[in-house]
């Protein structure tokens, strides 16, 4: 399983309006909660919370992975939000984060939530693929990025 | 004249599409009297990838690979059982790797003549395309492979396949 293979549109956000670690975490749940009303809000939130207590999902150049397993998703899902600026995640190259994949899975699709990561891994690692993520302006942009 | 395969191998990743694959081997297992062999690939690559990447915190890469390995052992036993059912013995292996690696080590060695895979998905990039696992074991496997498409089908065979005494 890939990126490509589980993206949803109504399940980007360009651009999103929070400007804080937790702010851009709750907006990428909320978004995720409005379009799968059976999800629960706050059991996604304290994973994902309990997950950036133990070392800050910030990557380098850009790129944050927020991710946790949890049993409030039957299956696994991205979310996908851009900042117009970079933002400060605590990030393990010490710079700013504009870039947001954030994925939950369920705890008995492992193999699928380690493919779905190495996935946005491998996508986001090129200077050229975060050029035009930056330059995107809309989800279908995104979507078809990823689809390239 | 002999039967065109008597050693099948095939593989398992946890997905619906993989044990659709492992009902359809069981069959043919049966028909041509072969025997079958069930292989899951534990990708420790793709999990080591990711704590290079610092994706994955170490503790978190053991919690994975312990996840992963209780899903290969499930899976494992399940198409035991399916085998059983229909008087195939499944000989289950488990393994830990890059998963295509690994898949077309064990051919040689084992001198497997056929290959049966399911999941091989629309592809939605190219990009993914290159690095997909099922497509470089279906690229590289060193014997014939068969892709098990149409789970109703392979549904119906099974089903209408006798039970063991």
């Amino acid at each position: 399983m890939t990126l490509a293979d589980i993206l949803d549109k109504d399940l980007i956000q360009i651009p999103l309006e929070s400007n804080t670690k937790n702010g851009v975490i709750e907006e990428l749940t909320d978004l995720l909660v409005t379009h799968r009303p059976s999800v629960n809000r706050e059991e996604i939130l304290a994973a994902i919370f309990a997950r950036e207590a133990l070392g800050s999902t910030g990557l380098a150049d850009g790129i944050a992975i927020p991710h946790a397993k949890t049993t409030a998703v039957e299956s696994i899902a991205v979310v996908v939000g851009v900042t117009e600026s970079p933002i400060d995640f605590d990030s393990q190259d010490g710079k700013g984060c504009q870039f947001f994949f954030m994925v939950v899975a369920p705890e008995h699709e492992a193999s699928a939530h380690i493919e779905v990561l190495a996935s946005i891994a491998r996508a986001t690692a090129s200077n050229a693929f975060r050029r035009l993520l930056a330059a995107s302006r809309s989800a279908e942009e995104v979507y078809e990025l990823f689809r390239e | 004249m002999t039967e065109p395969f008597s050693r099948i191998l095939v593989y398992l990743d946890g997905s619906e599409d993989s044990v659709t694959a492992a009902m359809a081997a069981i069959v043919l297992a049966r028909r041509l009297e072969a025997s079958l062999t069930a292989v899951y690939v534990v990708n420790t690559r793709a999990l080591q990838d990711l704590v290079k990447a610092r994706i994955f915190l170490d503790i978190e890469e053991q919690e994975y690979r312990r996840d992963i390995e209780g899903d290969a052992q499930r899976y494992l036993n399940h198409v035991e059982r399916l085998g059983l059912q229909k008087g195939v013995p499944v000989v289950p292996v488990k393994t830990a790797g890059t998963v295509h690696s690994e898949v077309r080590s064990y051919i040689q060695e084992h001198q497997m003549d056929l290959l049966v895979l399911g999941g091989i998905s629309e592809i939605h990039s190219r990009r993914d395309e290159l690095l997909s696992e099922t497509d470089r074991m279906m690229r590289t496997a060193p014997c014939p492979v068969l892709v098990v498409r149409d789970s109703d089908t392979v549904w119906d065979m099974f089903e209408s396949l006798p039970d063991a005494d």
